[in-house]
């Protein structure tokens, strides 16, 4: 007790030291937190807006239909996927896939038609929200299209365009129609930028003469359930048909996304080891200041392990208060970030990479990990920078260290 | 190349066949590349006229159209469908390496792009492609005769051509077969580049059209789907009738009554 006494009053003695000190160390726990927030943050925007878009946590698939993209390949069983899926609240999307020709004028070009439910896809994902011009799919059939960006660039079709297309149906017919142009979608990934034509579920059924069958259904519990648990969950009504987490599906993006794992956790070693050591020589520096005194203090006849103690009470009352000032900093600034991410639209209008689409804002997570983590590193650099020195001066000669510089 | 015999059935019997007399009896006897321009001219001439049904046999749907068609040279053909009512007036128009689709129910004309070209037409086992190929099979391949005789107890003729180096073809061999003495032919193999059989196409009934002798049922056969066929018979062909050139334009394509 006495010692935590003394050394409260030793902080107080020299204000100026402790101060430069503590602020120091509090900054430092502030800024690891916060890069440790953003690093987070990145990740899970990565992995949301490959998720959250349109692909979902996981997918079902009839298993030929992979290989063979036959518009014959459906699911066997939508109704009882769906209703699965409702039955715990996670939101589920139908689609049918078919492919076709469109043109405007002269010019045209195949494109991959998918037949939604656009109020299943608003409640599901953000496809409806992803666009560059126009609007989505009315709720109602009505022959309206929304376009990939760069098939719209080729077709030269803009919102109010009428296109032709023509598709073989599922009956061997020539489908063909005129669908008006009601959207134009952003960078949602290369294949689909180039080929993408989003129409009602009830136009596709129309047009490829295939009602009620359906190629994918796309399951998203909005993380209340990991991607696992969701395909587990689903598995036992899916019968034949595939169940995909969207790992499996997309591996090269999931690799993508491990790897960028790896190197923000590199970027924030390297980040905690330049904060450490601005700590470290800060602590370094004022305890070797101190040399003198611990010399009188051995004169005197104090003990080199009661010196010790002394400046590892020293340490440790620093760092309590430093971590809890920087604690509390950094979490205010991180969570200030997670509620106002940061706009980077100035540099970039959101852009896709490997068809992840990422969006313009970069928002911070907070963790408790993301807290606690940086204290503790925090504790553990300001005890052993205090030591090293106590240490040494409580081996030295009191003479020698009464007249060190 | 080959596939100009497809071309030209399909699309219409692009031609009428000004037979080239083969060689006279007693005279050297007919070389590979003889026989091969005899079944390509089998097809084609100054200009056809056929109606004909076509039916397309899939694990998914069978489906029976009546067409018509109108071909003049090797440039220009026009195919409508007349049967089923639900597709009649659509229209597919050739010109040159251009492949247009009429459809009357948006009453719109949609130029097929070089991306469709592999495409199947119209529901068939024939590309789009194969409609618009039309250089002759002797300028595509290296021929050379692999058989000779009886097999089935016909007499026989069996055709091996091997594409030249620098032919834009897509196969990798073809196997012609065609009787002997009449160099009708009987069946035409298609291998991929590997030398897998893609797709076989066989000929029958042969018949007396004017003074030309045609088989009239062709009939596609993909290998990897042996139920699946697309057959073509001609219930009535006719050649050398008079077409113009500007038959073949956009805006006949639109039209529903023949010229």
């Amino acid at each position: 007790m006495i010692t935590l006494r003394v050394a409260w009053r030793n902080l107080w003695r020299n204000r100026g030291r402790t101060g430069i000190t503590l602020a120091a160390m509090s900054l430092s726990t502030a800024v690891m937190i916060l890069t440790y927030a953003l690093m987070l943050g990145m990740i899970t925007d990565m992995e949301k807006s490959v998720v959250e878009v349109f692909t979902g946590q996981v997918q079902v698939h009839n298993p030929a239909y992979a290989s063979e993209h036959s518009l014959y390949d459906t699911i066997s069983r939508p109704q009882a996927i769906l209703d699965k899926a409702r039955s715990s609240g996670i939101a589920a999307s139908v689609r049918a896939f078919g492919f076709g020709l469109v043109s405007s004028g002269p010019n045209s070009a195949g494109v991959q038609f998918w037949g939604v439910n656009p109020q299943a896809e608003r409640s599901f994902g953000k496809l409806d929200e992803a666009l560059l011009e126009g609007g989505f799919l009315p709720d109602a059939p009505g022959m309206r299209v929304v376009l990939g960006r760069k098939l719209a660039r080729t077709l030269g079709a803009k919102v109010g365009t009428e296109l032709v297309v023509v598709v073989q149906a599922a009956d061997g017919s020539l489908g063909n129609d005129l669908l008006h142009v009601c959207g134009i979608l952003k960078g949602v990934g290369e294949n689909l930028d180039r080929s993408l034509a989003l129409i009602h579920e009830q136009d596709f059924a129309a047009l490829f003469v295939f009602p009620g069958r359906y190629h994918e259904i796309a399951l998203n519990s909005h993380g209340r359930m990991t991607p696992e648990e969701v395909a587990s969950f689903i598995k036992g009504a899916a019968g034949t048909d595939e169940v995909k987490t969207w790992r499996q599906l997309m591996p090269g993006v999931s690799d993508m996304l491990n790897s960028f794992d790896g190197f923000s956790l590199i970027f924030e070693v390297v980040f905690f080891l330049i904060a450490g050591l601005g700590v470290m020589n800060t602590l370094l520096m004022s305890t070797y200041e101190r040399i003198p005194e611990f010399g009188l203090l051995k004169a005197i006849g104090t003990t080199p392990w009661r010196i010790l103690r002394e400046v590892s009470a020293e340490a440790l009352i620093l760092g309590i208060f430093s971590s809890s000032l920087g604690g509390v900093l950094g979490a205010c600034a991180a969570w200030y970030l997670s509620r106002n991410p940061i706009d980077l639209s100035g540099f970039a209008e959101g852009f896709s990479t490997s068809g992840v689409m990422m969006s313009a804002q970069w928002g911070a997570q907070l963790t408790i990990a993301g807290i606690v983590w940086p204290i503790v590193f925090m504790w553990l650099v300001s005890v052993v920078a205090a030591l090293y020195p106590a240490a040494k001066a409580a081996r030295l000669d009191p003479v020698r260290a009464l007249t060190h510089v | 190349m080959n596939r100009f015999i497809i071309a030209a059935i399909v699309l219409s019997v692009c031609s009428i066949p000004v037979s080239p007399p083969l060689r006279a009896a007693g005279g050297p006897p007919a070389t590979a590349e003889d026989i091969l321009n005899h079944v390509d001219d089998l097809f084609r001439g100054v200009s056809s006229h056929a109606i004909m049904q076509m039916t397309v046999t899939t694990a998914h749907y069978t489906r029976d159209m009546t067409l018509e068609a109108w071909s003049k040279g090797k440039e220009n053909s026009l195919v409508r469908i007349v049967k089923p009512e639900k597709e009649k007036g659509t229209a597919t128009l050739k010109a040159g390496s251009n492949i247009w689709n009429y459809l009357p129910k948006v009453n719109r004309i949609i130029k097929i792009p070089s991306s469709m070209m592999g495409g199947s037409w119209m529901g068939s086992h024939f590309t789009n492609d194969d409609l618009v190929k039309e250089s002759r099979m002797a300028d595509d391949y290296a021929s050379s005769i692999s058989f000779r005789g009886e097999r089935k107890g016909v007499g026989m003729i069996e055709l091996t051509l091997i594409p030249k180096p620098d032919a834009a073809v897509v196969w990798g061999k073809v196997v012609v077969e065609v009787m002997d003495g009449s160099y009708l032919p009987l069946k035409i193999d298609y291998y991929d580049e590997r030398m897998k059989l893609v797709r076989t196409m066989v000929f029958s009934e042969i018949r007396e059209v004017g003074t030309r002798r045609l088989p009239m049922r062709l009939r596609m056969i993909p290998v990897d789907k042996p139920n699946e066929y697309t057959e073509i018979l001609y219930t009535t062909i006719e050649f050398d009738i008079p077409l113009q050139d500007s038959f073949f334009s956009l805006r006949s394509l639109k039209e529903l009554e023949a010229p």
